[in-house]
């Protein structure tokens, strides 16, 4: 990649990215919060959080080679459910899910 | 205002938070730096990158489709796509920064991640949290961050790490935040109506946008289904106000 090009990616995409980062926060910064608004300001962490995982999980076709080891993933993942549900500890989440992960690819 | 930010006991708080992030950041920025030297970025590049852009998802892709040969608008258009769903982050914390500067609202959510956003959610709703605090979670995260691209950089494709497993830490974190939330049922009409909105958006080849879509339509849902609820028990509360006024006048 050039310099030019590298100067384009960078400016348009850090804008892009600064704008969705702040303008919304600095749009209702100072402004009365109708209870609509705040109530769905509540539902973003679980539909957020659900729709990272999933994203990082299911795709259409994720099984059209077999079973295994397409499910790896999921069964690590039910690991981490259950390692956070007793937890509630990122770190200890983080290292059960990638010692998970490592030993069933390694099986 | 008087209350004191920044002081050294906010300082520990927010490195503790980060730590699962930071650690997280190294195994996947690695091999992120990795990537972007096979194109031919060099570490001043990389630099540039995770100090100005700062995006885990936006980094992989722009060595990723470079290396495929896509057109730079269209790696543009589909980094800029993918990170629309920042939009929902920050805006999320508009309670929380009702009473702090304008300055430092902008830094926080300027440097808001999709790790740190979950991180600082489960803070504040811990409680004995600050936005000072949460700025400095995104801080150590970025700094991480950056340090391990740098470092991914100039080490090359002299180490290898399984891409795969690594970024696995961040699938796992996503995991247990999802995992913690309170599971209220309109909190689970937004979980599952997420995670289909997500499966049905890559059906339709809809990959770039299909996590803002998908968290907008759990949110959408979990709306109208708090707004129904609402209005059964309003409904019920008038029904039962209106057969005691029956009984009285009777």
């Amino acid at each position: 990649m050039s310099w030019e090009e590298f100067w384009m990616v960078l400016v348009i995409c850090g804008a892009c990215m600064l704008a969705c980062r702040t303008l919304p926060l600095l749009f209702l910064k100072g402004r009365e919060l109708p209870p609509a608004l705040s109530r769905a300001l509540g539902f973003i962490p679980p539909a957020a959080f659900a729709a990272l995982v999933a994203n990082d999980l299911l795709s259409p076709g994720m099984f059209a080679a077999g079973i295994w080891p397409a499910a790896v993933p999921l069964v690590a993942a039910l690991v981490v459910v259950l390692v956070a549900a007793k937890t509630r500890s990122l770190l200890w989440s983080a290292v059960a899910g990638v010692a998970a992960y490592a030993l069933l690819l390694a099986i | 205002m008087a209350r004191l930010m920044f002081t050294r006991d906010h300082i520990k708080d927010a490195f503790h938070a980060a730590v699962p992030i930071m650690l997280g950041y190294v195994a996947i920025g690695i091999p992120c730096g990795i990537l972007c030297d096979s194109i031919g970025l060099d570490a001043l590049q990389v630099l540039l990158l995770s100090a100005l852009f700062y995006s885990g998802a936006g980094q992989f892709m722009i060595p990723n489709m470079y290396l495929a040969a896509s057109p730079l608008a269209s790696i543009i258009a589909s980094v800029s796509l993918v990170n629309t769903r920042q939009m929902l982050y920050a805006a999320s914390f508009a309670p929380e920064c009702q009473n702090v500067s304008r300055r430092l609202a902008f830094f926080f959510a300027a440097t808001v991640t999709d790790e740190s956003y979950g991180v600082s959610t489960a803070k504040f709703a811990e409680g004995g949290w600050s936005v000072d605090r949460a700025l400095m979670v995104n801080l150590f995260s970025q700094t991480s961050w950056t340090v391990s691209n740098v470092v991914g950089v100039l080490v090359g494709s002299a180490i290898g790490i399984p891409l795969d497993i690594a970024a696995f830490a961040m699938t796992s974190i996503f995991i247990c935040l999802l995992v913690t939330q309170k599971m209220t049922s309109a909190n689970i009409v937004a979980i599952v109506l997420a995670m289909l909105g997500v499966y049905a958006c890559k059906a339709a080849g809809l990959t770039g946008p299909a996590i803002l879509v998908g968290a907008l339509l759990g949110v959408a849902g979990a709306m109208a289904y708090a707004g129904a609820r609402d209005r059964r028990i309003v409904a019920a509360a008038r029904a039962a106000s209106g057969e005691q006024g029956r009984e009285e006048r009777s």
